[in-house]
């Protein structure tokens, strides 16, 4: 909001100065043939140019109001009335180049949007290049259907709801630019706050309680690039520090009885203060080696080695009172105190290497290997204390922890050329590698898991462009696996897609797209059947140039189909859990300038997408759009948008949501 | 008059040279104010895009030669005005319009990951997403994100409908672009995925809270990544989950049955006591909320 205000204010005094004078002794851009000084002017803009050009869009939403539900609305909209900087985007050129050659600035949505954006990129020839990224995201998740156990009691309560904002920002700086020696810096903060529902976990049953969460890395990083003519290097050295400080409370005065429905032994459970607080700091370094070089003129080499070490330590505590129940005990107690210290660090090591060699002019075969090696490593100690109801009792643990995996794949591909138009690529890839996971001491059923990864894949592909209007490519892969990390992971698949992009006229483009992905995993005690297949179809037709009217469109449909077996918990019953989802995407746009006699002719744009599902959640959102631009200067546009959501579920009713939202302002651009 | 045997011989060779230099053929290369003299709109263009800075470059040796960096020698087209006495990277076969960008531009940090880019293998070549002539804030990279979308989306259709679903990352609002979670140059990871911290999941760039270590680690979190229960580009399920149901996303791997091959596989035995019929069980993260990693709680409580 701040910035927007800030930008009102300024933009009259933007629009109002003079562009500087123009510099000394320009060349006339439609002179024929040019000087020489000017047909290498390497950033001077032609003369006519301003130093400010682009636009700012300022407007005003309203909206209808939202019916059906404004929290699912919230969720997945979440568009609000009132003033908007709505766009901008601009260049600032300094022809004289003194602390930068041109300065862009883009921004989107600013004024109480769940999503802004701020870009600034700067720089002068050879000597910087800065660029600024801000983002600030509103991430408000509140729907029923996904995590309330209460909702059979009439609760509407989601215990996994959300109202926070991500913001994100990003400076990099970059000197010497297409010098062969390039040192830059950068530094990235990624931020968390907001509140939410969450449960507490209290052994026997769970209690849904407001929670704070804060969290935020930050991101320092500096390195030099050497580019030369044979070889190139990049460095890199970085750091990070994280820290997560989430909150759970309650306070006194409130009975909570949590989800559990039943009575525990005639008893009925509750928790009535609750104060939960995490605090966890952590810090990693990393270090980043990347080298391409080219030793003969048939072969260039390629390579990265990246390390990092990320770690963390944490401290946790809580307390809480309440009718309480121990189940392993079948003790109740009215007092709980927790506190726990912990500690993990998982060093990570990536390192590839390839080479592609050119033996013959029609024939390049490309080599890699790569292998990825993490280690995790936890410890925890932590005591409970119990209390209350003639119990005094204290537990103390210590935990270990260990997670490693270790992931190597090998490939190698051969592309032939057999003409200029057509191209042919062949391929193997292995890939082997091997994990486990263990908490120690061991305790109940699970305490270590190991997995082996072994999968053998055939690649292949064709590139078929006999002219430059017409495009057709396909690619294949298909794979046998040994041994995989979990039941759902790809093994005996077979993947295949199909691309043709044709330009039917100057005006016309249409494009098609197919996709498939089959995967089986038929080991006894899995029975993986998974089959997912899309086509797309797109168009863009543009009469004249689309001076008039232009029209875009696309057509999606794709099918999902997955099944696996399971054992219900409860009683060790076979289940299948099957998953359909069959939907049918469509986007449109038409661009219509209304014919006029006036100066300024109307322009008309309407459209928007569509999207229907059937299968095991039933869907339905439309998003149509329309929008008027009228010139009402030669630096001044108005513009006026409508926009509808609709959503709606079919196993969800109570979700579904409509609104529409009507969006006018002015642009001003130079 | 006799002349010197000396001079005479030193009359010769200069008569040779002189010759020599005459019958020299003409340079192949016309100079770039040649080309302007024709393609006026398109030299001005270039002269504000990224590649201006060849025309006074020493270092690549096309000093007042920019056009032909790309275009090849250009004074047979020059005198002939065909298009076929000049090269065209737009109408080239992918290897071959890549070998003249990669002349300049192998020697980058964006080309190392070339070895594990899909682009590089099915053959995109770089002329499909640069654009060399182009003017406008929109020059050879484009940097505007809802420009990026629609250049990534022209190919990638598939993925563009899936970002109409209702639960997705906010790309069609304009929030986000393809390249902030995909490197289009090619990655270690899979799908040209973009790193964070050198080489861990570019999901961290955002979502610094799921990064850890965890005390506690969840496997497929740090085995298979974030898509392992998430579609990321869009999907009809809350939190872009894979599955309608969170139980089913949970229980497909905690299956309580026995695993596959020699290792078996990873995380299939739950606890047994949970009552799947009962609301409260319906949704395994209402306990196991820390579902990404747990600081504290071994069963990913808190």
């Amino acid at each position: 909001m701040k910035l927007s205000l800030t930008l009102i204010a300024i933009l009259p005094a933007l629009l109002a100065q003079q562009p500087p004078a123009p510099p000394q002794a320009p060349a006339p851009a439609s002179a024929s043939p040019p000087p020489a000084a000017a047909a290498t002017a390497d950033t001077s803009p032609a003369p006519a140019e301003s130093w400010l050009t682009g636009s700012i869009d300022l407007g005003y939403r309203f909206s209808t109001g939202v019916g059906g539900s404004f929290d699912a609305y919230r969720s997945i909209v979440n568009l609000g009335e009132g003033p908007k900087l709505l766009g901008a985007d601009f260049t600032l050129t300094d022809p004289k180049h003194r602390l930068f050659d041109q300065v862009r600035v883009r921004a989107t949505t600013w004024g109480g949007e769940p999503y802004s954006t701020f870009h600034l990129d700067a720089g002068k020839a050879r000597r910087y290049l800065f660029n600024a990224d801000y983002r600030d995201v509103a991430y408000f998740n509140f729907l029923p259907s996904y995590a309330d156990p209460l909702l059979g009691r009439g609760i509407v309560l989601n215990e996994q709801s959300f109202d926070t904002r991500r913001r994100a920002a990003s400076f990099r700086l970059e000197l010497l630019p297409g010098n062969w020696f390039v040192p830059y810096l950068a530094y990235d903060n990624d931020s968390g706050s907001g509140t939410g529902a969450t449960a507490f976990v209290s052994d026997a049953n769970e209690y849904p309680v407001p929670t704070n969460l804060r969290d935020s890395t930050h991101l320092y990083r500096g390195g030099v690039r050497f580019e030369l003519r044979r070889f190139h290097v990049t460095l890199e050295q970085g750091g990070t520090t994280f820290k997560d400080d989430q909150s759970l409370f309650q306070n006194s005065g409130v009975q909570n009885p949590g989800n559990a429905l039943t009575p525990v032994f005639g008893e009925t459970l509750s928790l009535n203060n609750l104060l939960a607080a995490y605090g966890v700091r952590g810090t990693s370094i990393y270090s980043k080696g990347l080298m391409t070089a080219s030793p003969a003129s048939w072969i260039d080499l390629y390579g990265q080695f990246l390390y990092s070490q990320p770690d963390s330590n944490v401290h946790y505590q809580h307390a809480a009172t309440g009718n309480l129940f121990a189940q392993d005990q079948l003790l109740f107690y009215t007092g709980e105190e927790y506190l726990l210290t912990a500690a993990a660090k998982l060093p990570h090591t990536t390192a590839s290497f390839g080479a592609e060699i050119r033996p013959l002019h029609r024939l390049r075969i490309v080599e890699s290997w790569m292998t990825d090696r993490m280690h995790s490593a936890g410890s925890s100690s932590s005591t409970l204390a119990l209390s209350g109801l003639g119990v005094s009792e204290q537990t103390a643990a210590l935990l270990a922890s260990s997670l490693a995996n270790n992931y190597n794949q090998q490939e190698i591909d051969a592309f032939f050329d057999a003409t200029s138009k057509l191209t042919f690529r062949g391929g193997y890839r292995y890939v082997w590698g091997d994990a486990n996971y263990a908490v120690l001491p061991a305790e109940g059923l699970v305490s270590s898991d190991q997995g082996k990864l072994r999968r053998h894949v055939a690649l292949g592909s064709v590139s078929f462009r006999p002219n430059h209007k017409l495009w057709i490519s396909g690619n294949i892969e298909g794979a046998s696996s040994s041994g995989v990390y979990f039941r759902t992971s790809l093994y005996n698949y077979q993947q295949f897609r199909a691309q043709v992009r044709y330009e039917i006229s100057s005006s016309l483009n249409v494009a098609a797209d197919f996709s498939l992905l089959n995967n089986q995993n038929p080991t006894a005690g899995i029975k993986y059947d998974y089959l997912a297949r899309q086509e797309s179809f797109s168009l863009f037709w543009s009469p004249g140039g689309g001076k008039v009217w232009s029209v875009e469109g696309s057509y999606t449909r794709s099918d999902l189909r997955s099944d696996i077996g399971y054992l219900s918990p409860q009683d060790f019953q076979s289940q299948t859990s099957s998953y359909r989802d069959n939907s049918n995407t469509a986007t449109a746009l038409l661009n219509a300038k209304l014919p006029s006699r006036a100066p300024f002719a109307l322009k008309m744009t309407a459209g928007g997408s569509l999207f229907v599902s059937s299968g095991s959640r039933p869907t339905r959102y439309y998003q149509p759009l329309a929008s008027l631009w009228l010139p009402l200067g030669k630096h001044v546009n108005w513009f006026a948008e409508w926009r509808y959501y609709g959503y709606g579920e079919t196993f969800y009713l109570y979700e579904g949501f409509r609104s529409h939202l009507v969006t006018t302002g002015l642009r001003f651009s130079r | 008059m006799r002349s010197d045997p000396g001079v005479r011989f030193l009359l010769l060779v200069a008569a040779a040279f002189l010759t020599a230099e005459a019958q020299q053929p003409a340079s192949p290369y016309a100079g770039s104010e040649a080309c302007q003299a024709c393609h006026e709109d398109i030299y001005n263009a270039f002269a504000k895009g990224a590649h201006r800075g060849i025309e006074n470059d020493e270092k690549h040796g096309w000093k007042g030669q920019a056009c032909e960096s790309c275009h090849g020698p250009g004074q047979k087209h020059v005198e002939s005005a065909a298009a076929a006495d000049i090269q065209n990277p737009a109408k080239m076969g992918a290897a071959q319009a890549d070998k003249v960008c990669l002349s300049c531009h192998l020697h980058e940090p964006t080309r190392v990951g070339r070895l594990d880019s899909g682009h590089a293998k099915n053959q995109v070549a770089c002329t499909a997403c640069h654009k060399i002539h182009t003017t406008g804030p929109e020059l050879t990279a484009l940097r505007k994100a809802s420009t990026i979308n629609a250049q990534c989306t022209s190919c990638h259709q598939g993925v563009w409908a899936q970002f109409q679903k209702p639960f997705r990352h906010k790309l069609p609002e304009g929030a986000m672009s393809c390249v902030d979670c995909h490197n289009p140059h090619g990655n270690i990871r899979p799908a040209m995925m973009q790193t964070f911290a050198a080489n861990e999941p570019g999901c961290f760039q955002c979502h610094g809270d799921k990064r850890g270590p965890f005390t506690f680690e969840h496997g497929p979190v740090r085995f298979e990544g974030c898509g392992t229960c998430h579609e990321p580009h869009g999907s009809s399920n809350p939190r872009m989950l894979v599955r309608h149901e969170v139980r089913l996303v949970c229980l497909e791997c905690h299956a309580s049955l026995p695993g596959a091959g020699p290792g078996g596989v990873i995380g299939v035995v739950p606890p047994s006591f949970h009552d799947l019929r009962s609301a409260r069980f319906q949704n395994c993260t209402v306990c196991h909320q820390k579902i990404h990693g747990s600081y504290v709680d071994r069963n990913l409580l808190r």
